[in-house]
């Protein structure tokens, strides 16, 4: 099971370039795809989901080129894009119902497998309510359930607790660590704390390329002896923004306790545990400083 | 809030988004298709045999009513989707939290539609002065003569549609579908009513017409009064007489711009029932909420807490391969179901009774009667055909799916087709009794002709409406007054053409199939 990426840019009409030659190799796993807004994740999620082409490069599934067998993919696909729509008047069983019968499954297997989705998604009890009259987080964990339809070999999820109250976010973070078993998971977000607690891999995009892709043990190597924790007077923290990268502040009696990135330590800064954030924020500003120079 | 730079700024907005998008282009082809067919002489304004000679008041007169005429109707549906943008973009929440009234927004809305169709208008007068030109029969020009109509026919005349397509989209009877079938009829009957009755109708026909039929009495007193603006024939032409413009009196003026109150006061009676983008409201229309949902209206409360010992992902029964086969009937089940899902017990009974009464009705011509309604009542069914997936945002849900191009948009058409024949059934089953073959050809050729047609609007436009309107004025102009070429169900022998529909049919489900190819990334 594979998912080769090779030197994938798009381009859009206008001309702006959402992806410029992004190259990236998959092996079942949890991805975790991190970047700031507009960095050209939702792009890629929609090239590898079949959805949008690519421009330049090619994408392969298990060696067979998606431009040119997009159904041998799709297939095994389990997709939950960041915006999607439902039909009102179906309730939920009805709608996976209908797309599991798109996706090809028997009615026999797919019944059993909407309630056991409906179940792990916790909308068991609203199953037989009308879509139209949900909320938005009971209507992605629907999405969630429709993405599982085919127990997908890939299963490609765009900011998929965007809408979900923190209970739901931690029970699908434990359910995206469960299937990442003999599978390939994506999962594209901007917060790093859903991908710290799940993600085994972490490719970190910005401005259409990739910046950095390894193991969060590895990110967090990049940034070992380079955070500090810093006590200093309020009226010096806008000073110390425009000095340092500052990755986090929390006011306390002493005075404001910035969390610094930096080679160096600020006068009187204490060395302390890195954590993904800090290493996202450092690689992030490492690749703003390379473009700009 | 409230004041006129608001207003100015609100309209503004409106008709800068309608006109940026590639839609308006279509809008301003089929002026430019108006346009056309007049300056060639495909759409034709005659009294008996005569027309005017193409001097300034004859060619702003007879552009005014191609424009009133053609414009109320299309127009409509072109421009009713103001509030429904504002849902979509989801603009409309922000709106509704500010203190904007919903008069306000109603007439907004209005004006703003006013402006999309008055462009449409000025593309026709300015043809109009282009013709005077080109076909030099006088060369005098009159701008004031040429634009007068305009002024004080098409503007009314468009101000009232703009207002028109506002209520619709704000009553929640006629927002949707039901709205744009009702709509052709309304306008039908409002143009026959003025007709009839010589009154001043809101799109001005009367005002213009009477003046010609009285300046050509005075050159043929043996003139009988008719008059026709029709598409295509121009053979009955064979004399022309000098117009020199309808006499605009403030008696007339008055009446005209009666319709610009009518009109506002129609934006006023439609702010009534704005739900100022009220979800609540919104959905109650569509569907009562279940005790549930009416209890919570919120996020479904957990019902296992993580606590209290997480499902897990390791319970999920594995797929066979053999579970993942093609199964097109099911798919075909599926998308019937999903067609017809949301339709009340009534809706089952009339077409029901249709069905039976198409087999039990005792002569041919009653059948076929039959068999014309029974083919009208299921329109919204088929209207959600191909344009389902980009009105509900679902896409990437199912484009993203195996083989969809080869098996779910021909799931939706045998589903489709399936409606057809079965609500159609009854009068098939008598002329296959009977061993009538060649209307039960022709029955197929419409059976297969109105899902095609659906699916080919749906898949083209991304929405219902072209459908609607194509279809109810296709089925007005053929089943129901059997014009030549349109009668799709050829219960009249004379007039059916099987064969063409059966081709026609064809060919819309290849456009269908393309069009899908296209907004897909990958077949």
């Amino acid at each position: 099971m594979q998912l080769v990426i090779d030197k994938v840019s798009k381009r859009y009409s206008g001309g702006n370039w959402a992806l410029k030659g992004f190259t990236l190799e998959l092996k079942p796993g949890v991805l975790g795809l991190l970047g700031p807004n507009g960095a050209g994740k939702t792009t890629l999620m929609s090239i590898l989901a079949t959805i949008t082409r690519a421009t330049e490069g090619r994408v392969t599934w298990n060696g067979s080129d998606l431009a040119s067998h997009p159904d041998e993919l799709r297939a095994v696909l389990g997709f939950l894009p960041q915006d999607f729509g439902v039909y009102p008047n179906l309730n939920a069983v009805e709608f996976l119902e209908y797309l599991a019968a798109v996706k090809g499954l028997d009615a026999a297997t797919s019944r059993r497998r909407i309630d056991e989705l409906l179940n792990l998604v916790n909308l068991a009890d609203v199953r037989k309510r009308p879509l139209g009259g949900y909320s938005g987080g009971m209507k992605q964990r629907v999405g969630i359930a429709q993405a599982l339809l085919n127990d997908p070999q890939l299963l490609i999820v765009d900011e998929p607790t965007a809408g979900l109250d923190p209970e739901e976010r931690v029970r699908f973070r434990n359910l995206l660590s469960d299937l990442s078993g003999e599978r390939i998971v994506i999962l594209s977000t901007h917060i790093v704390s859903d991908v710290e607690a799940t993600a085994t891999d972490i490719a970190l995009i910005a401005q259409g390329t990739l910046v950095a892709h390894a193991s969060p043990e590895e990110l967090l190597r990049r940034v070992e002896g380079k955070v500090w924790e810093w006590v200093l007077p309020s009226a010096d923290l806008n000073t110390a923004k425009q000095k340092y990268l500052i990755s986090n502040t929390s006011r306390r009696s002493d005075g404001v306790h910035a969390r610094v990135l930096a080679d160096a330590p600020p006068n009187g800064a204490q060395p302390v545990s890195p954590n993904l954030e800090d290493a996202y924020l450092f690689c992030l500003s490492h690749h703003r400083a390379g473009v700009a120079a | 809030m409230n004041h006129p730079r608001v207003l100015y700024q609100m309209v503004r907005a409106d008709f800068l988004e309608r006109v940026r998008r590639y839609s308006f282009l279509l809008t301003l082809a089929f002026a430019a298709y108006l346009a056309w067919g007049a300056a060639t002489g495909r759409v034709v304004l005659r009294l008996d045999e005569y027309r005017g000679v193409f001097n300034s008041a004859w060619l702003g007169s007879m552009m005014t009513m191609v424009g009133t005429m053609f414009i109320s109707l299309v127009g409509f549906y072109i421009v009713k989707n103001a509030i429904l943008r504002d849902e979509q973009t989801r603009v409309g929440r922000i709106l509704a939290s500010t203190p904007m009234s919903k008069i306000f927004y109603t007439l907004a809305k209005t004006l703003s539609n006013f402006a999309v169709l008055t462009l449409m208008i000025a593309v026709l007068a300015v043809t109009a002065l282009f013709m005077q030109f080109t076909h030099a029969e006088d060369a005098h020009y009159h701008l004031g003569t040429l634009l007068a109509p305009f002024l004080w026919v098409g503007i009314p005349a468009m101000a009232v549609t703009a207002a028109v397509a506002v209520l619709f989209e704000t009553l929640p009877v006629l927002r949707g579908g039901v709205g744009n079938v009702i709509y052709f009829f309304v306008w039908v009957g409002a143009l026959a009513a003025s007709d009839k009755k010589g009154i001043d109708d809101y799109a001005g026909l009367f005002v213009i017409a009477h003046s010609m039929q009285t300046a050509l009495k005075k050159v043929n007193p043996a003139y009988n009064n008719d008059f026709a603006l029709s598409i295509g024939d121009h053979t009955q032409v064979t004399k022309r007489f000098v117009w020199t413009g309808v006499d605009w009196t403030a008696a007339i003026i008055w009446h005209r711009m009666l319709w610009i109150l009518i009109a506002l006061a129609i934006a006023a009676v439609a702010s009534l029932f704005f739900h100022r983008f009220d979800p609540a409201r919104a959905w109650s229309f569509r569907r009562k909420k279940s005790p549930a949902a009416a209890s919570t209206n919120g996020d479904a409360q957990a019902t296992s807490p993580i606590a209290e010992g997480r499902p897990s992902a390791a319970r999920l029964t594995p797929l066979l391969s053999e579970a993942r086969e093609n199964r097109f009937w099911q798919l075909v089940m599926s998308e019937l179901r999903l067609m017809l899902q949301g339709q009340r017990w009534w809706w089952y009974a009339v077409a029901l009774g249709l069905l039976i009464a198409g087999a039990a009705s005792p002569t041919v011509a009653a059948r076929s009667g039959v068999v014309t309604a029974a083919w009208l009542w299921p329109a919204l069914v088929w209207s959600q055909m191909g344009a389902r997936e980009s009105r509900h945002a679902t896409e990437s849900l199912i484009f993203s799916s195996a083989r969809t191009l080869n098996r779910q948009l021909p799931a939706v058409w045998v589903a489709g087709f399936i409606v057809a024949t079965v609500t159609g059934g009854g009068y098939a089953l008598r002329l296959l009794a009977s061993a009538d073959w060649h209307r039960l050809l022709a029955w197929f050729a419409g059976a297969l002709f109105i899902p095609s047609l659906a699916l080919a609007l749906g898949t083209l436009s991304g929405t219902s409406k072209p459908f609607e309107a194509i279809y109810t004025v296709w089925w007005y102009l053929g089943p129901l007054n059997h014009a030549p070429g349109f009668d799709f169900i050829g219960s009249v022998t004379p007039v059916s053409r099987p064969f063409f529909y059966i081709v026609s049919s064809a060919i819309l489900m290849t456009a269908a199939y393309f069009a899908r190819r296209m907004r897909m990334a990958y077949a």
